[in-house]
């Protein structure tokens, strides 16, 4: 009957997605034996086929090129594991494993090149916020024909959907979510004679605590990082401005969809970080590389007290020390201004995407779904803590025991998302050069908010900023 | 005339051959490429977005842009500080007084001339990237060697690359470069003869007198040629400022090379990025102009 159900959703989702596949309606995902039979589909992007569990013997041939970075070592074990899967199931493919040891940022720089020059591998893995300005590049393809023939999408849950849909399809496969949380080292606070189970009433609570942490004199303790600048990278907007505008009540876009230059709430997210570069942020976050290493670290080891900072983070401490870090390093949502209710930045985390110009686009879908299995999202999630994408990898034990997996999960709930926007990688650089401006003490607030107009319209075009 | 210029190619045609590998290759991988910035620099050229899948052309949008971006201004003050530090003041007078203090003791066979020799030119064979480290190593706040032999005196630490940034990274490029124009100047000091100063001292002339009467016109032509290519290679330098403070804090050592980097390859606006280079070209074009004008009116 759930199956039943399950695939009259499918073909719901397909028809609201791609209007001309009216043949590959009418075969039900388990009846594809052949990519050729999934019919028409919609300009840029080739024919879906094979199918969940039943292997379509010899439908998928040939080298699938993976690539994807990463720095901490917890994902090429999984990575080898769906290789494994997909060359057991169909012997006349082969998978070559690309593993990149550098940071995101690199990557994706190294990524775009070998895409604008008409190369690169049939899959990565980047961030979902890059869906927008990699779909309008045509580097991508659209995944409407896919994930409409696998009975596996239904366990993704329409917000999810949503935070990978852009132009009306689907872009890109997320695993693990993206959340904040604002961190705060138990004894740290404790010895400034804050409480425990601290939790600030609103912004400025935040300063307050960390002006305590400061007067308190503890030797080799940082009171609060605050990212800012280009050394921040996406830090500096999402773990710092993005949280801070929400919470004094601005948005990055009005209604229209034009970025918002200066405003009150823009001015006021200046005033916080003039008062928190003075002397409570480390001036160095702005001339380090990669400050987050540092800041990170120091937060593990007792010597920063306060930090915003992405969910993930937590399995580092929690890797070096268990028990430790259940025991000092708190978490709570991020406040607003005036005590309103507090919340958190979302987003789709990092995706598995394929390239437009891949030549084994059916190869690299089935790559993709022996990666997205619930088992392998729910041990990768629970390694490298993420809220899960599709809700049923959060039935595996390791992630339903795991209490703070269980809060952070919980969180979404009151989480913001920023939107899919190709221009967000634009407008993050002129997040970076305005806050550094005032973290430096080049500018002053109400300065570097009309200066941010500027860089915005600079980067993005007089007709897509605004001021208010 | 067209015999005569064909008699010029017939007596010219083994000195064309010889020339043309060369040619080739400047071709290849200055002249193309330069050609292409040019080209791009009139595009919305972007590694990303809808401008990647349809770069279109956009005439001096991008100039125009150039020279209202309010950081511009800012950029050029510092690549033209960074240059008269590091590359004028630092590589080249330092490396001078260098290449005349090592030709000195060579002349007298001091012994620890080989070692000073080495030790400047240990600096100069590290790739960039290595001693843009050994910098970090040096002015990092948290675990840098400054910051640690501050403690053991018991002094607080110094944010070196927040305070001074601009002074930090004319340090960290002066001793890397400096052993260049030593190398170039103390092989010109050698080609002098010695007889020359002998003479001069006969006639008691100074140490000071010596140097400007004698030594500085000889070294002059090779000073243009060593001033022109320092002041090209700094004014390129990127790596290194990229290693130490990747440009920050907040534009403080942002220089024009980084800046076409960032553009380019940071906010993947190629075009935007071609520009800055362009701009940059012909900057180094002029002073080019400039410097072996200067060279030939004295040689």
């Amino acid at each position: 009957m759930d199956e039943v159900v399950r695939q009259i959703i499918t073909r719901r989702r397909f028809l609201q997605l791609s209007a001309v596949s009216a043949v590959a309606v009418a075969c039900s995902p388990s009846a594809v034996s052949s990519p050729s039979s999934a019919g028409s589909a919609p300009a840029g992007s080739s024919p879906a086929g094979g199918s969940g569990g039943a292997p379509s013997g010899g439908a998928v041939t040939g080298t699938i090129n993976v690539s994807y970075p990463d720095e901490a070592g917890l994902k090429p074990k999984y990575v080898e594991q769906a290789a494994a899967a997909v060359k057991a199931q169909f012997p006349g493919a082969d998978v070559k494993i690309d593993l990149q040891k550098v940071g995101d940022d690199d990557f994706y720089t190294k990524l775009l090149l070998a895409l604008d020059s008409g190369t690169g591998p049939d899959v990565f893995h980047v961030g979902g916020s890059s869906i927008g300005e990699l779909a309008d590049a045509s580097y991508v393809e659209p995944l409407d024909n896919y994930v409409s023939q696998w009975a596996d999408w239904s366990q993704y849950p329409d917000s999810v959907r949503t935070g990978v849909t852009y132009k009306g399809s689907v872009w890109a496969i997320p695993y693990g979510l993206d959340m904040r949380w604002l961190y705060y080292r138990k004894d740290d606070l404790q010895k400034a004679g804050l409480a425990a189970d601290w939790q600030p009433a609103n912004v400025q609570g935040i300063l307050d605590a960390a002006t305590a942490v400061k007067n308190a004199n503890e030797t080799n303790v940082i009171p609060y990082a605050l990212y800012a600048g280009p050394a921040g990278s996406s830090g500096t907007a999402d773990h710092a401005f993005v949280p801070l505008l929400w919470a004094y009540g601005g948005e990055l876009q009005d209604s229209s969809g034009k970025w918002i230059g200066d405003s009150p709430a823009t001015k006021k997210v200046m005033a916080y970080y003039q008062k928190a570069y003075n002397g409570l942020s480390p001036k160095e976050i702005l001339t380090s590389t990669k400050p987050w290493t540092a800041m990170r670290e120091k937060l593990g080891n007792g010597q920063l007290a306060l930090l915003f900072e992405g969910g993930w983070v937590y399995g580092g401490w929690a890797s070096a020390n268990k028990a430790a870090t259940e025991q000092n390093v708190g978490y709570v949502l991020h406040p607003t201004e005036n005590g309103g209710p507090s919340f958190t930045v979302g987003g789709p985390g990092t995706c598995w995407y394929i390239s437009s110009r891949s030549t084994n686009k059916q190869g690299a879908w089935e790559f993709i779904k022996a990666m997205n299995t619930a088992e392998i999202v729910g041990k990768l999630n629970a390694e490298d803590p993420h809220p899960v994408a599709r809700t049923d990898a959060a039935d595996i034990p390791e992630f339903k025991s795991d209490p703070y997996l269980v809060a952070s999960t919980a969180a979404l709930a009151k989480a913001k998302f920023t939107a899919p926007d190709p221009g967000y990688s634009k407008v993050i650089e002129a997040i970076q050069k305005a806050t550094a401006r005032v973290a430096a003490g080049e500018l002053g607030p109400d300065d570097a908010a009309k200066r941010y107009t500027d860089d915005l319209t600079q980067a993005l075009g007089a007709d897509k900023v605004t001021s208010q | 005339m067209a015999v005569a210029a064909r008699g010029r190619l017939g007596r010219n045609r083994l000195y064309l051959a010889g020339l043309s590998p060369a040619a080739f290759l400047l071709a290849l991988f200055f002249v193309g490429p330069a050609l292409w910035a040019i080209g791009s620099s009139f595009t919305n050229r972007a590694l990303v977005g809808l401008d990647a899948a349809n770069p279109r052309f956009v005439g001096l949008d991008n100039y125009a842009r150039l020279f209202s971006d309010p950081d511009f201004g800012r950029v050029i003050l510092n690549s033209v500080i960074f240059v008269i530090g590091s590359a004028i003041i630092g590589q080249f007078v330092l490396g001078l007084l260098l290449a005349l203090l090592l030709d000195y003791a060579q002349r007298r066979g001091f012994l620890a001339t080989s070692l000073v020799y080495a030790a400047v030119l240990l600096a100069w064979v590290n790739p960039t990237i290595i001693a843009g480290f050994l910098w970090v190593a040096m002015f990092d706040f948290y675990n840098g060697s400054l910051n640690a032999g501050l403690h053991v005196v018991g002094a607080p630490p110094v944010n070196w690359l927040g305070q001074g940034p601009m002074l930090a990274v004319i340090i960290a490029n002066t001793w890397r470069g400096t052993a260049f124009t030593m190398l170039i100047f103390l092989g010109a000091l050698r080609t002098i003869p010695s007889d020359i100063y002998e003479a001069a001292r006969v006639d008691g002339a100074s140490a000071f007198r010596r140097f400007w009467d004698h030594t500085l016109p000889i070294l002059r032509p090779i000073a243009a040629l060593t001033l022109l290519s320092v002041t090209m290679a700094t004014f390129g330098t990127f790596i290194l400022i990229q290693t130490l403070t990747n440009g920050g804090p907040a534009f403080q050592t942002e220089v024009i090379a980084l800046y076409a980097f960032h553009e380019a390859f940071q906010n993947h606006a190629v075009g935007y990025g071609s520009t800055i280079s362009v701009v940059m070209l012909a900057l180094n074009l002029a002073f080019a102009v400039v410097f072996l004008r200067w060279s030939r009116a004295r040689a």
